[in-house]
């Protein structure tokens, strides 16, 4: 899909005394994800996560075939994903039921030194945010790269037969407008 | 010579196209300015990584009301000796895009 990180190497001579790394990646370069080309989507690329909480066992997008599963791209640091939780919080109860499944993809900014990768960290995060629905600890990216992501929070909409439908990315907020086009987006996968 | 030369060139090419999202002021102490309407996540203290392993954080006590950013530029201690240069890692976040983005760079002062 896209390409999993942007950064622009920079060095500058002490000489000049100022500024001495700029850059990076601007917010004009930043793109929401085109629709995928055909209305049947493309498959959704399998989950190899090890570690997972919320889980009796390591889930697989296989056995899951059936139900519209939304993946949600995230990490406790950012405010901009845990700020977005209470809205996936009120679809796991209203929907669960009815054949969704929400899992959390957590993937670490950061090496490990910033404490992201911890279990134990992220058991604490689940708990303060009241999260029930499965998450899986994807401290190697593998995830993260297999679907593209490139921005967190990053969202996944699976329908009941595997395919990638909708993708999106950005905080949203209960009953505003993101959340509703989502909660729209959950419904008709479910409808199928 | 020849490969800083190559590699202003690369940043001044990225100026061009893309405006900085924040930059590193020399100090000391070691400074991280962000442009405007960029947020530097304050949950994920910005670390300037040296050689050896030696990891330096960028921090602030002034924080937005959820302690999520920085309100004011963070600041980390310069090494006292050795090379001066590494690999500086923050999580930023554009305030209109409603996302948090990794930036990794090179940086020398």
């Amino acid at each position: 899909m896209t390409t999993r990180r942007e950064g622009v190497v920079m060095t500058a001579s002490r000489a000049v005394l100022l500024v001495a790394g700029l850059v990076a990646v601007s917010a004009a370069a930043i793109r929401r994800p085109a629709p995928p080309s055909s209305a049947g989507g493309t498959p959704a690329p399998e989950l190899t996560n090890a570690s997972w909480l919320n889980a009796d066992r390591p889930l697989r997008l296989s056995e899951l075939r059936g139900r519209v599963v939304l993946l949600n791209f995230w990490v406790f640091t950012c405010g901009n994903c845990t700020r977005t939780v209470p809205s996936l919080v009120a679809y796991d109860r209203q929907y669960r039921e009815r054949g969704l499944t929400i899992i959390g993809i957590h993937t670490p900014e950061f090496p490990p030194y910033a404490g992201e990768h911890d279990k134990g960290n992220l058991v604490r995060a689940l708990l303060r945010q009241g999260i029930a629905y499965p998450n899986a600890q994807d401290n190697d990216r593998r995830t993260w790269d297999a679907y593209g992501i490139r921005y967190w929070p990053s969202f996944v909409l699976i329908d009941k037969r595997g395919m990638i439908r909708y993708t999106g990315y950005g905080e949203f907020h209960l009953n505003d407008g993101d959340f509703r086009e989502w909660d729209r987006r959950i419904r008709q996968l479910l409808a199928e | 010579m020849r490969r800083i030369a190559l590699l202003l060139l690369a940043t001044a090419t990225a100026c061009q196209s893309h405006p900085p999202l924040v930059a590193l002021q020399p100090g000391p102490p070691l400074r991280l300015v962000a442009a405007s309407g960029v947020r530097i996540n304050a949950r994920l203290k910005p670390a300037l990584e040296l050689d050896g392993g030696t990891v330096l954080h960028f921090d602030s006590p002034h924080l937005t009301p959820d302690s999520a950013y920085f309100a004011a530029a963070p600041t980390a201690a310069p090494p006292v000796s050795g090379r001066r240069h590494g690999t500086l890692r923050l999580s930023v976040c554009p305030s209109g895009e409603k996302i948090c983005l990794l930036v990794v760079m090179a940086v020398a002062w």
